[in-house]
Order: C-alpha cells, then sequence, then structure tokens
C-alpha cells in the first residue's frame, strides 16, 4: 500500500494533529495483522519452491502418525484396530498444538535474536500483539496443511471409518473455534515467557508441548495416568478441543478422557463426557488461558521494556 | 626490551613462519579439537536451563510413547524398546542441531571466515565438536534412561557386555561421522539448512525403528539399516540389551550390524573429508562463508 509523503507533513495550521497518533483503529489493526501474517507466510515458505515446502510442511506431522499406527500394529489385536482412530486424529490436531505455541514463540526469537528486529517492531505504530498474532497464523496455516494430510492420509490410505453424514458439524465447528483460540493462547503466553529468558529459549516451546502431550490424551487415553494427572489433564482446553473433535468425527472412537478405570468416570459414573460437557469445558478453561495469557503478554512487553531485554540478544 | 611473545618461534621472514613442522600440525590440531570440545563440556553446567531442557524434552517424549504401549497393554519389554530409543534421540538431535547445523549457525554468526582463517584443519574443529558433543549427550541420555528406567520399571537382559558397549561406540562414531558429512552439506546451504534439520527429526525416527522394532518396516527397515546408523545401531542395542525378550527377526545379528557400523563409519568419515575440502573451496569461490545481511 501506498504512503502519500504530503500526508506525513504537518497540519496546515502548523501544530500537532494527536488524532494521527490515535491511528484508524480497527482498520490499522486489522492492516498491521494482513502484513504480519504476509511477513510470517513469506519468511516460512519462500526459501524453497511449493512443492520442496509442502513436502517439509507434512512430512513432520505425517511421520509422528506413522510411529504410533507402526506402534499398535506391532501390537495387534482388536482394541489396537479401534485405537488407530484415536491416534491418528490425535496426532493431526497435535500439528495444530505444535505449529501454534512454536509459532508464537519463535517468532519473538527469530525476530530478537536473528534478525535482530524484535525492538523496531515494539516501537512501531503497530499493536505488538497484533503483529505476533499475524506472525503466528502463517505456522498455523503449515500446521493446518499437515494436520489435513494426515487426516487424509489416515482416511485414504489406513483404512480410518470417516463416515461424512455421521460428522456433527455444529460440535465440530464450536469445538474447533474454542480449540484453535486456546492453542494461539497457549502460544501468547509462550511468547511471554521467551522475552523473558535467556539461552536455549528455543526449546522451551517443544518442552512446552512436550509435558501438554501427556495431559491431553492426544495420543493415549488419560486413564492409564495416574487419576491426580488426569485431573491435570481436565484443566487444559486441548484435552476437551481433541476430546471434542474425536466425537463430532468418530463418535465411536474410544473416549480420550472417560472410560473404565479412568477418572472421570469415577467422578461422574459416566464412560464419556456429553458434548455440551465438552463444550462447557472448553470454553471455560480456554476463556482462563486467554485471559492468563493476555494479561501475561502485556506484563512481560511492559517488564521487558523496562529491563530492556528487546534488544539483547543472547546469542543462543 | 625483552623479545616479542607473541612470536612463538623466532624466524627469518613471513614464508619461512608458514613452514610448519608435521609436529605443529598435528599438535594444532589436537589443540583445536579440545578448544572446540570445551565449551559443550564445561558447558553441560554453565546454563542450567539447558540441563533442564535437554534432559526434559526427550524424557517427555518418551513417555509418552511408553504410555500408548501401555494403553495396548503391549509385552513389558517394548517399555524397554521405546526408552532406549528415547536416550538415543540425545544423540541424533545433537547430531543434527550441534554437528551438521552448527557451521551453518558459525555462518549465521559470522565466525565461520574466522575459523577458515585460523591456521587449523577443518576436519579437527568438527572433530571437537564431536567429542563434545558426545560427552554432553551421553550424560543426557544416561539421566534419561536412568530415569525412564526407574520409572517405568525396564529390566534388561544383557548375555553380551562387550559386544553391546563395542556397538554403542560404533553407533556414535558413525552417527557423528553422518553429522560431520551434513555439516559440510549445511556449509553450502541457507535457510535451506534449518529447515532441513527441523526435516530429519521425526522422519528419521520413524524410518530408524526408534519406538518399535525396525523389521517391522520390511524393506523401509532394510533400507535405514544400510544407511543410518541411528536404525542400525539401535536395532543391535535392542538385540543385546533384551536378549531373552521375543524380538522380531528379521534384521541381521548384532554381529553383522556391528560391522555394518564400521563400514558406515569409514564411509561417513571419508565422505566428509572429501566433501569439506570441496565445499570449503567452493564456499570461497562463491563467497557463502558469511550471509549477505550480515
Amino acid at each position: 500500500m501506498s504512503i502519500d509523503p504530503a500526508a506525513l507533513d504537518s497540519p496546515a495550521w502548523g501544530g500537532f494533529d494527536p488524532a494521527r497518533t490515535r491511528g484508524q483503529g480497527l482498520r490499522d489493526v486489522w492492516r498491521s495483522f494482513v502484513t504480519a501474517a504476509q511477513l510470517g507466510w513469506r519468511n516460512e515458505a519462500n526459501w524453497t519452491d511449493p512443492i520442496l515446502f509442502f513436502i517439509y510442511s507434512v512430512a513432520k506431522p505425517l511421520s509422528s502418525t506413522l510411529i504410533f499406527v507402526v506402534m499398535i500394529e506391532v501390537i495387534g489385536g482388536a482394541a489396537a484396530r479401534e485405537f488407530r482412530g484415536f491416534v491418528i486424529v490425535g496426532t493431526a490436531l497435535w500439528a495444530f498444538v505444535v505449529a501454534g505455541i512454536a509459532g508464537l514463540a519463535w517468532s519473538i526469537l527469530d525476530d530478537r535474536e536473528r534478525y535482530a528486529m524484535l525492538k523496531y517492531v515494539v516501537v512501531s505504530p503497530s499493536d505488538f500483539l497484533t503483529v505476533l498474532l499475524g506472525r503466528g497464523v502463517a505456522r498455523l496455516a503449515v500446521g493446518a496443511m499437515g494436520a489435513v494430510i494426515t487426516l487424509a492420509v489416515g482416511v485414504v490410505a489406513l483404512g480410518l471409518p470417516l463416515e461424512v453424514g455421521r460428522i456433527d458439524w455444529p460440535l465440530l465447528s464450536v469445538v474447533m473455534v474454542g480449540g484453535l483460540s486456546a492453542v494461539v493462547a497457549v502460544g501468547i503466553l509462550l511468547a511471554a515467557i521467551c522475552i523473558q529468558t535467556r539461552q536455549e529459549a528455543w526449546s522451551y516451546p517443544e518442552a512446552a508441548a512436550g509435558a501438554l502431550f501427556l495431559v491431553t490424551g492426544a495420543v493415549f487415553p488419560l486413564s492409564v495416568l495416574p487419576a491426580p494427572v488426569q485431573v491435570v489433564g481436565w484443566a487444559t482446553p486441548l484435552t476437551w478441543w481433541i476430546e471434542g473433535v474425536r466425537l463430532a468425527v468418530f463418535p465411536a472412537a474410544p473416549s480420550g478422557i472417560g472410560g473404565a478405570g479412568s477418572a472421570f468416570a469415577a467422578f461422574t459414573g459416566r464412560l464419556r463426557p456429553e458434548p455440551y460437557e465438552i463444550v462447557v469445558a472448553l470454553l471455560a478453561t480456554g476463556a482462563l488461558v486467554a485471559l492468563g495469557a493476555i494479561v501475561g503478554f502485556r506484563v512481560s512487553v511492559h517488564r521487558a521494556k523496562e529491563r530492556g531485554l528487546l534488544d539483547q540478544t543472547t546469542g543462543s | 626490551m625483552s623479545a616479542n611473545p607473541y612470536v612463538h618461534r623466532p624466524t627469518p621472514g613471513p614464508q619461512a613462519a608458514a613452514a610448519w613442522t608435521r609436529r605443529q600440525i598435528v599438535m594444532t590440531n589436537v589443540r583445536t579439537v579440545g578448544g572446540r570440545a570445551y565449551p559443550r563440556v564445561r558447558g553441560l553446567a554453565r546454563e542450567k536451563s539447558w540441563l533442564f531442557f535437554e534432559i526434559l524434552l526427550p524424557f517427555l517424549t518418551t513417555s509418552a510413547f511408553v504410555f500408548v504401549y501401555r494403553a495396548l497393554q503391549a509385552p513389558p519389554e517394548y517399555v524397554g524398546f521405546v526408552v532406549l530409543g528415547g536416550a538415543m534421540t540425545a544423540f541424533w538431535l545433537n547430531v543434527i542441531w550441534m554437528m551438521a547445523s552448527q557451521l551453518w549457525w558459525e555462518k549465521s554468526q559470522g565466525n565461520l571466515e574466522l575459523y577458515f582463517a585460523a591456521p587449523m584443519d577443518i576436519v579437527a574443529v568438527l572433530f571437537g565438536m564431536a567429542f563434545g558433543g558426545m560427552v554432553m549427550s551421553s550424560t543426557r541420555a544416561v539421566v534419561v534412561l536412568v530415569i525412564a528406567t526407574v520409572l517405568y520399571g525396564v529390566t534388561f537382559s544383557v548375555a553380551q557386555w562387550l559386544l553391546l558397549v563395542a556397538v554403542f561406540m560404533l553407533t556414535l562414531a558413525a552417527l557423528y561421522g553422518l553429522g560431520m558429512v551434513l555439516a559440510s552439506l549445511f556449509l553450502m546451504w541457507g535457510r535451506e539448512a534449518y529447515h532441513l534439520t527441523q526435516f530429519l527429526t521425526e522422519p528419521i525416527y520413524f524410518v530408524s525403528g526408534l519406538n518399535f522394532p525396525i523389521a517391522r518396516l520390511g524393506l523401509l527397515g532394510a533400507l535405514a539399516i544400510s544407511v543410518l546408523p541411528l536404525a542400525v545401531g539401535l536395532d543391535a542395542m535392542r538385540q543385546l540389551a533384551f536378549a531373552d525378550a521375543a524380538y522380531p527377526g528379521g534384521t541381521p545379528p548384532p554381529e553383522i550390524e556391528a560391522l555394518i557400523l564400521v563400514v558406515m563409519t569409514v564411509v561417513f568419515l571419508g565422505i566428509a573429508r572429501w566433501m569439506l575440502r570441496t565445499l570449503e573451496r567452493l564456499a570461497r569461490r562463491e563467497g557463502r562463508l558469511s550471509i549477505r545481511w550480515q
């Protein structure tokens, strides 16, 4: 978008126009977001040709899924066949989680450590959080690509019993919106932490994703974990998101939260949560995480400005 | 006035100073190995967060795979296979992030030109990185192995300790040899290097049979055994560490796999040496020793 240099001059009466510092509200926010998203996408994708980029993007989530599929095949049995769909959905959705969390946190680290641009981004008139979300959207798009391909391979090549007519679309829509918002919120929280950290902050997103992987029932039912750890899993919006998507897409798949011997079954007397419970729990835990993320991010940026952390490269 | 302390060996002129004896060359390269290994060995305890995350990351991932096998009610030795694979990930991650990518990082930070300008062999630098990386990763692998073994009740059954240790050492030698080959390739690349490093994690875990016996992959597994040190080394170690378990057949016995590792080590080191020489020449000629925007 071209800028008319004459528009940057002082007003005709020669004074200071405070309206200029206020910007144009939502229009400016949208423009910042779109520009940041374009920058993020180019940063992610323009290092090679589209085909190679596509292969690189889907290889990681697809390989993760295949690892679990082969593990299931090695053990075999009827329960294992049932478990296959459970794992494919979990690993496909996890591509979003890794991309969402790492995308936002690594945007901070990339701009600070590699390009030394973070301080300039922060002092620019654009809202920093909006810019960060824009940058993160690009990686989220890459994650979405991996997730879709993983599911497609699961259905086409691995015989996942997907029946489009049986999909609960309203539930799927609600939990996808809630779940992706929760992923972004966790990413913002990690970004807030990465602004404060020194060496080796690159591994924080993966460590966080690894820890969440264990308590969200992504690839195994929570019932195999000790009861207190299962309860920790209930406090995570990602657990309810994955459960909701499974229930919406594969209603017959085993529950990640419930099941025989689970803390959920002991607490409620039922083997799996109802759709409305999933939605309520997802929205409640998601709202808490989002609130914590926004407050944490604002506090972190304020502290970083005060202590001069924005241009402090660590060489990591 | 005393003699200049910076002149190690007074010579009649610069040409004579540049003519080094074989002893000088060897000693400089030995010092290079020590100097490059030093920050990695000392760095083990310098940055506490590294210790936490380098142990925590592989441990969390390993735990997830353990729970999947538990959910499937798999035989107990499968938990052992996963724990052994989880410990070996520390070495693979070290090879791809701190060997293969290292020269690329150095290029990004502007150090690579200094490496090539210094009077030492770049292969000695890579040996130093490999030695330091082995020490660094070994401590992490041992911690993951011990914690996971205790926590998940893994029982090892080793009949041939000597062969197991030999296979482990050969696996490391072949792995770091492969790391040197990749490092020389990455010397020529820009951002592709970073993305290739990302690419070399999960797909390699899959084809190496990190969490399941590689024989289950059939032809793909056989190919991996002939190319990837992680695949062949892990398979041999599993056969040796769980000697009384019902291990799926289809892969060579550990003695043959040890020989494969010897061949891999020799081939990778030879290729790495040749590639470093060739690519260094190309990088100098094409001006790729530094990144344009610096």
